[in-house]
């Protein structure tokens, strides 16, 4: 096993790329990306497919033997931080990232050896300026390609057999609080990339690269003028908004900064993200909606121009970033076949969209303990917001349900459309919000907020839920202990699978909740389960390894009820279940059986 | 997701100046002994060769009190910062008194405040640049450098001059201990044309640099709603400690000149409360 650093490598890793040749590979190089996908034994894209329904045509796992599911291996990743992504299976190799410091591994399927290795060489300013501990949500493949995102801003394609650097673009600058934990998405000849951070007022964006190259191909801003949004006359939604809903030249302090997971239509050609909070904590020192942050955007992923883009929640006042999962599913909704996209908002409420055009066809609430907006207009999408769950400068408010980290967060739920339910990991944590607090940075006076978060109406701090998009309704609650801060992955064997952050993996009936078999692993869970088959058998992979923002209490070390943001007074007992520490673990049915 | 919650807003500074004589009674912790948390590896706040200017008021406090100082030494910038360090130091109660908190800080017991400073613009005297207050017209042209995470940092995203700004952090414990203000060395190399940070945090320094010039950063309404530059500071006993509290409270009121002038012999300047509430 050799560590493959970027310094030294360049066009001759082209070449021998090309030489290459791995079983499987020759042939799969052949077919598109999107074909790639359909074959159910591999899993070769971060959400499985392009529409990100996590949901696997297997079957070889059945809600009757699920129960005898064990251990089929397992592997160190060499990690201690938050395992927030998933591993892909490409042909016979199982390729994974690592938490910071962003170690990335191929495994042969046959006999686990690793193939190889790569971590990149980071700028360590990076850890210091990342907000919700230093997790990675995985690698993309595309054209015998891993590409890779690092924690400081680096995008960096390998070859995917020898692990050789292709190309290396620098996407965000870590010196300016930005930094890069999503997966990327590769669509066509373009890898998407996302940003995170946006601290120090930076505008959020959006990045295509060409795949070949690294070469820049577009970038489009969250704010500011149509020309850095890339909207066309094909918008349509306003113009210029991204200027005139912002007091003054704010807008180029906007954030809505694009850390989250991306989604894409073939048959539209569009691509599907949503973008974060403004810029400005204070609220009150920025009026207007502040468009376009917390919006779901609709992109042309050749061009980067925007189609259509519906704000979420105008004038965020409690850091609702609205960059969760776009899931595509054709569905029933209100008693019309639809193309939809069904996003689970961290603010509480589920949106149900016409993909095609962005108008809103449904937004319920997916907990029922939300309280901050009693209902969202259908015809403008705008939340009918409570003043009283409203933070502002100048008054403590109690009480506002969700916390800031939502009712659910990045962790990405699962289409299953055997049973027509979305099956959605949730959070369930309510805050108060303490506006006039003097605050320390060692040294340095300053007057902040003080947000506390604690558990909802109940107890439970998450639970998974099943969601029937047909009427917006919840089917059926799994409470969890701790935020349900990891995905899920439903499989055509009726079975669903997600992990806990106190250590459990879990099956369950995709129908009813009801579990099936569940298995204690080294540490909390947060990542998102894959399934594959190798050598005719099934087989799930789950990364586990606990840390990111619902347990930035324990990733970090801080004990102080209000710090992360006032989540770690929402996990102050999480130690009594779990530990840091990151591993692959992969769970089989016997295979004698 | 954000790292900074800053809010701008007003703080009670009438109660500032509102001394509270303290009853006499038992001292808290060890009978004779005084203890102090400090971070030992930080100026021009505190070190543990006590060259710092909270070493200097440590020092003084337990002279007048009788009692032997006693450190205990955690560095105030690790994972959770100020905060964390509160939790693993005071309230583990491995100490009674932190010599340097803002007034009114959640989650200690404050002493009644002993001295009040301001966030400054600072610049060489040179350029004549003319810079009263976070809108002054020139700022637009100029690069300017911030501490990350403070009242500076939101004041120049309110203005967009953050755009040309440059970020400084000192509480970056990766960095090797400052023999001087990295952003003070910028201004020096004119990487950075003026800085703004706390002037405590660069006082001690700027008495060997004579070139530069320090100008309040006044308080502020002119974006809609308050921004605050000018903090009173205060000494912190645990949570409940009203008996150490009551202690500090009486050195304060009964020798406050000394504390003073400990503080301008390094370089801390003062600014008087109602100063701090200008503008407010």
């Amino acid at each position: 096993m050799k560590r493959m650093l970027v310094a030294g490598f360049s066009a001759c890793a082209l070449l021998l790329a090309v030489a290459g040749a791995f079983r499987a590979g020759t042939a799969q190089e052949r077919v598109s990306l999107s074909e790639l996908a359909k074959d159910p034994n591999q899993w070769v894209m971060p959400s499985l497919d392009y529409a990100a329904t996590r949901n696997s045509k297997l079957s070889e796992i059945t809600t009757d033997n699920a129960k005898n599911l064990s251990v089929a291996w397992t592997m160190s990743t060499g990690a201690t931080r938050g395992h927030e992504g998933q591993p892909l299976v490409v042909g016979d190799t199982l390729y994974f990232e690592s938490a910071y410091p962003n170690h990335v591994f191929a495994v042969d399927l046959d006999d686990y050896h690793t193939k190889w290795e790569y971590t990149p060489k980071q700028d360590p300013f990076a850890v210091s300026v990342a907000c919700c501990d230093l997790v990675n949500r995985g690698v993309a493949y595309g054209d015998g390609k891993i590409i890779v995102d690092a924690l400081d801003g680096h995008v960096i394609a390998l070859d995917a057999q020898t692990g050789r650097t292709v190309w290396i673009s620098k996407n965000s600058d870590a010196e300016m609080g930005q930094t890069l934990t999503s997966a990327p998405l590769i669509v066509k000849n373009k890898v998407i990339v996302g940003v995170s951070g946006g601290e120090f007022g930076v505008r959020g964006f959006l990045t295509a690269y060409d795949l070949n190259t690294g070469k820049k191909a577009w970038r489009a801003y969250s704010e500011g003028p149509d020309s850095d949004l890339l909207i066309g006359a094909d918008f349509t939604g306003p113009h210029n908004a991204g200027v005139s809903t912002w007091h003054g030249d704010q807008w180029r302090v906007g954030g809505g900064t694009t850390w989250g997971w991306y989604s894409y239509d073939p048959k539209l050609n569009l691509v599907y993200y949503g973008t974060g909070n403004p810029g400005t904590w204070n609220p009150s020192q920025r009026p207007g909606d502040n468009k376009w942050s917390m919006t779901i955007f609709a992109r042309n992923p050749d061009t980067g121009m925007a189609k259509w883009a519906m704000q979420m929640t105008p004038h965020d006042a409690w850091d609702y970033d609205g960059v969760n999962e776009m899931i595509l599913a054709d569905i029933n909704v209100n008693g019309s076949d639809v193309p939809a996209l069904v996003h689970f908002d961290r603010n509480g409420f589920a949106y149900e969209v016409d993909r095609r055009t962005g108008k809103l066809l449904l937004a319920k609430k997916f907990d029922p303990a939300v309280n901050w907006a009693t209902d969202i207009d259908v015809a403008t999408g705008r939340p009918h917001v409570v003043a009283d769950k409203t933070p502002k400068a100048g008054e403590n408010v109690q009480g506002i349900c969700p916390a800031a980290m939502g009712s659910k967060d990045q962790q990405p739920a699962s289409f299953d459309p055997q049973s027509g339910y979305f099956i959605v990991p949730t959070n369930h944590n309510c805050m108060d919000y303490k506006a006039f607090a003097v605050k320390y940075k060692s040294g340095f006076p300053f007057v902040g907020a003080t947000v506390k978060m604690y558990p909802g109406p109940g107890g439970n701090r998450g639970a998974v839920i099943a969601w029937d998009p047909s009427d917006g309704h919840i089917a059926w609650t799994d409470p969890e202990r701790f935020p349900a801060w990891g995905g899920v992955l439903t499989t055509a064997g009726g079975v669903a699978f997600y992990g806990t952050m106190d250590g459990w993996f879990k099956a369950i009936d995709t129908k009813s909740g009801k579990l099936l078999w569940k298995f204690h692993t080294p540490s909390g869970i947060i990542g998102n389960p894959i399934t594959y088959t190798h050598k005719g058998h099934q087989y799930v992979a789950i990364l586990s390894g606990v840390g990111g923002w619902a347990a930035l209490g324990l990733a970090a070390g801080l004990t102080n009820p209000t710090a992360g943001l006032g989540a770690v007074n929402a996990a102050l007992d999480l130690s009594n279940y779990t530990q840091l520490g990151g591993d692959l673990v992969v769970f089989s049915l016997p295979q004698n059986s | 997701m954000r790292l900074l919650l800053t809010l701008a807003a007003a703080t009670a500074l009438g109660t500032v100046a509102a001394f509270t004589p303290g009853t006499a009674g038992a001292t808290a912790g060890s009978a004779n002994e005084l203890r102090v948390c400090a971070d030992p590896d930080y100026l021009p706040f505190s070190n543990r060769a006590g060259a710092g200017f909270e070493n200097q008021i440590a020092s003084y406090v337990a002279r007048v009190l009788h009692e032997r100082l006693v450190y205990t030494w955690d560095s105030s910038r690790g994972a959770g910062g100020f905060d964390q360090f509160l939790r693993e130091t005071l309230d583990a109660k491995k100490c009674d008194v932190v010599t340097d908190v803002p007034y009114a800080s959640d989650g200690i017991l404050a002493s009644n405040a002993y001295y009040v400073s301001s966030y400054v613009f600072v610049f060489p005297k040179r350029k004549h640049y003319d810079i009263t207050s976070m809108d002054s017209p020139v700022l637009a042209h100029l690069k300017i450098g911030f501490e990350t995470d403070t009242p500076a940092e939101n004041g120049l995203k309110l203005r967009t001059l953050i755009l040309h700004a440059v970020p400084f952090d000192s509480t970056d414990e990766s960095k090797a201990p400052p023999a001087t203000s990295e952003m003070l060395a910028a201004l020096a190399s004119g990487k950075i044309a003026v800085g703004v940070t706390w002037e405590p945090a660069i006082g001690m320094y700027l008495r060997a640099m004579p070139q530069f010039d320090v100008v309040a950063v006044p308080n502020s309404r002119s974006q809609g709603s308050p921004e605050q530059y000018a903090f009173p500071m205060a000494m912190a006993a645990r949570s409940g400690d009203t008996v150490t509290k009551a202690k500090l409270d009486r050195v304060i009121a009964q020798h406050r000149a000394e504390l003073t002038r400990i503080l301008a012999r390094n370089g801390v300047r003062l600014y008087a409360p109602s100063d701090a509430a200008a503008g407010l």
